[in-house]
């Protein structure tokens, strides 16, 4: 699909360029452009499409909706990636999460679980090292199915159990995939319980990963991020080493594990 | 726009103009013609009403099978409640008191710009409005290792037929202190409360007759249909019997291995088990991809007061194939979708608007014999989407008594007869 750009339109002259900029609804008129936070992120760039956003088209859980993107450019191009961040603009805070990815992760490949509390189109921003920015965005309409009556009271007796799958061996450069979880109520601060009282804000807020002492990616999470944080990602290692997690609650408390990775 | 009266109702001349409108032509002399592929919830009480509303519209249904065996209450057979023939139906009432004509055969392709469907058996039939009541398709491929061999070891048993009398012959055979797996996938998928009315009548079983067996549930979801509920439910009936592990603990399998009976989970844990039933994810009957009818996700995008396909013209597809959330897949639900598409589509070939649409759903779950649940919705058509009537609706009691619940599962049976009455014309023994 070729996509209408910034760009391109600012390339055509007169009149030609006066009317598709006139037509209301191109590819540029993003949902993104309707968002403060977002179009502060883009600043002057000219935002492509680089960047690919998955969420299913109708969602009968609002609670946890599963969200992948994926960067097509390589994170050892000259000017890589440095971060993708994840709006949801019709939740009471939009801001979802944002991911600052090293080289070590082989590709900027992630997917996590989101909520969102209605029908809205999600925006996914990737900016490169040198600012360039890259767009993505993907409407879902959110429904509660009449079958479906959710526990509002969290299970709270694993909290804190963490989960790590890592391949056990990669060859050299190719990114292995990583599934991580960990169980926490990431209670918003919105919620209130049966007597009315608000619940406390209680969220993960943070997921560091590192290899061998070097950062492969951090996830700052925000409380549109689901219950039960999951986080699938890459690593690309390039010598073996000890992959390491660590989640850190908002009231500073740290969990943490760990996987070893072969590399040959 | 030139609907049918109102070209009846020009002279001669007229009727050479509108060579662009060939299904209206076409369709005189009768009604109009009308076929409909699948005898189930949906496509038979679509048959029914329409011939109910107007006798002579010619309707075609096309079903694979000769007897319909019904996914509602084929868990009380699993649970050794009912006999297997008690939730078969026939085709009788529609043949013979309303003048359908039935095809036994397979639709294997459509053809929406010539309005014309291709069967098993060779034949083409012609339509000027197609209904699809499919149901579901297994999507073979989506769950590692699970294809169609690996459910004649693990079955499935999410269509009514010989994957259900499997599944039952596996249970019987199945040692006292054996485990019973059952793995049920992420939304949507056809009935919501489905996989977990039968643990329940599993374990039912196993209490009179396999006292040391036990039960796993490992879920894709985190949270379930009545949740509350049926684990109140399995509690007061079964102690610990059933053990359910949700998509946060690491309940989602990934991988199954169906000559051992194993499943493994995301994170890497490996179940297993002496019965392995895996509820896969599923996609809308394949004759609705043929069509052109099907979203990327398998599944079919509908104008809510109609049923019709948003992208093609003159089929309209109900059922579990169609995306009518926030109503579940059920057969309720297929039944009342059934009677919405019968009087647009009657309106239609009339020259009529269709009239406004609503719809309900009543999800009937039996936790054991004589202790029943249940759900409720009220749906309406707003800017062509299905929205529930707000405050409408609801699910049973928590803090129920034991006669409440008794009574929800005698209702439980008459609901089933009853739409068994209304959709097959079955009367009930
Ligand atoms: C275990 C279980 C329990 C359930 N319990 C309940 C319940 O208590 N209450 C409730 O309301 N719902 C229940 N359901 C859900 C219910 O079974 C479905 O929602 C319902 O059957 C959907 O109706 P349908 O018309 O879409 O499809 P179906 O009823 O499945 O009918 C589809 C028909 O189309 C035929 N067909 C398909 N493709 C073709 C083709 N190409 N050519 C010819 N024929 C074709 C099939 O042979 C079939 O007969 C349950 C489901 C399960 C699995």
């Amino acid at each position: 699909m070729t996509r209408l750009t910034r760009r391109s339109v600012l390339a055509l002259s007169g009149a030609g360029a006066l009317a598709l900029m006139l037509r209301p609804a191109t590819a540029q008129a993003g949902a993104w452009q309707r968002l403060d936070a977002a179009r502060e992120l883009v600043g002057d760039a000219t935002p492509t499409d680089g960047i690919e956003l998955e969420l299913p088209l109708v969602s009968e859980n609002g609670a946890a909706v599963p969200l992948s993107f994926r960067v097509e450019r390589a994170l050892d191009d000259a000017d890589p990636v440095e971060t993708v961040h994840l709006f949801a603009p019709s939740n009471p805070d939009p801001l979802i999460a944002v991911f600052h990815f090293s080289p070590l992760a082989g590709r900027a490949d992630v997917a996590t679980r989101v909520r969102l509390n209605e029908s809205q189109t999600v925006i996914a921003i990737a900016r490169t090292a040198s600012g360039e920015v890259m767009v993505g965005e993907r409407e879902v309409r959110v429904t509660t199915t009449g079958c479906l009556m959710v526990d509002d009271t969290y299970e709270s007796a694993n909290v804190f159990q963490t989960r790590l799958r890592a391949p056990g061996s990669v060859s050299t450069g190719e990114p292995g995939k990583v599934l991580s979880m960990i169980n926490h109520p990431m209670e918003t601060g919105l919620r209130t319980n049966s007597s009315g009282e608000t619940l406390p804000k209680r969220i993960i807020e943070r997921v560091e990963a590192t290899m061998g002492g070097e950062p492969v990616l951090t996830a700052e999470l925000n409380r549109s991020v689901s219950a039960n944080p999951y986080l699938r990602f890459f690593v690309a290692p390039t010598q073996s080493g000890t992959l390491e997690l660590v989640w850190t609650e908002d009231t500073g408390e740290t969990v943490e594990a760990s996987a070893e990775i072969s590399v040959g | 726009m030139i609907t049918r009266r109102n070209m009846l109702a020009l002279g001669a001349a007229a009727f050479v103009a509108p060579l662009a409108m060939p299904n209206i032509l076409r369709a005189q002399g009768s009604a109009g013609r009308v076929v409909i592929v699948g005898g189930g919830f949906g496509g038979a009480t679509a048959a029914k009403y329409i011939k109910r509303r107007n006798p002579d519209i010619d309707v075609t249904l096309i079903e694979a099978q000769e007897r319909f065996y019904t996914c509602p209450f084929s868990n009380l057979y699993l649970g050794g409640l009912r006999e297997f023939e008690s939730i078969g139906h026939s085709y009788e009432e529609l043949t013979g008191e309303y003048g359908v004509n039935l095809v036994t055969a397979l639709a294997e392709d459509v053809d929406g710009d010539a309005h014309t469907v291709t069967l098993s058996n060779g034949e083409t039939v012609e339509y000027d409005k197609l209904i699809l009541s499919p149901g579901i398709d297994i999507n073979w491929g989506a769950l590692e290792g699970y294809d169609e061999a690996a459910a004649e070891l693990a079955p499935h048993a999410w269509k009514a037929g010989a994957q259900t009398q499997l599944l039952r012959r596996q249970l019987e055979e199945m040692e006292d202190g054996g485990l019973f797996v059952l793995s049920a996938p992420a939304d949507p998928f056809r009935c919501p409360p489905g996989p977990y009315e039968r643990v329940s009548l599993v374990a039912h079983y196993f209490k009179e007759h396999k006292p040391n067996s036990k039960i796993l549930i490992l879920d894709s979801k985190d949270a379930f249909s009545k949740q509350g509920l049926f684990t109140a439910g399995w509690q007061s009936l079964y102690g610990d019997t059933i053990e359910w592990v949700g998509l946060s603990d690491d309940g989602r399998v990934v991988r199954v291995d169906a000559e051992a009976l194993e499943v493994e989970t995301e994170f890497g844990m490996v179940h297993r088990a002496n019965v392995l039933n895996v509820v896969p994810p599923q996609k809308a009957g394949f004759i609705a991809e043929r069509a052109g009818v099907t979203n990327e996700g398998g599944w079919v995008p509908i104008k809510a007061s109609t049923f019709e396909s948003r992208q093609v013209a003159d089929i309209h597809v109900i059922g579990d194939a169609a995306i009518a959330s926030p109503m579940p897949k059920s057969g309720f639900c297929a039944n009342t979708q059934g009677k919405v598409a019968a009087a647009a589509i009657v309106a239609s070939l009339a020259g009529n608007e269709a009239p406004a649409a609503s719809w309900t759903n009543t999800c009937y779950s039996l936790i054991g014999p004589d202790y029943g649940i249940s759900v409720v919705g009220v749906y309406e058509a707003v800017d062509d989407e299905v929205v529930q009537v707000e405050g409408s609706g609801g699910v049973s009691p928590a803090d129920a008594d034991a006669d409440f619940r008794l009574r929800e599962a005698q209702y439980a049976v008459g609901w089933y007869d009853a739409i068994a009455n209304d959709t097959w014309g079955t009367v009930p023994a």
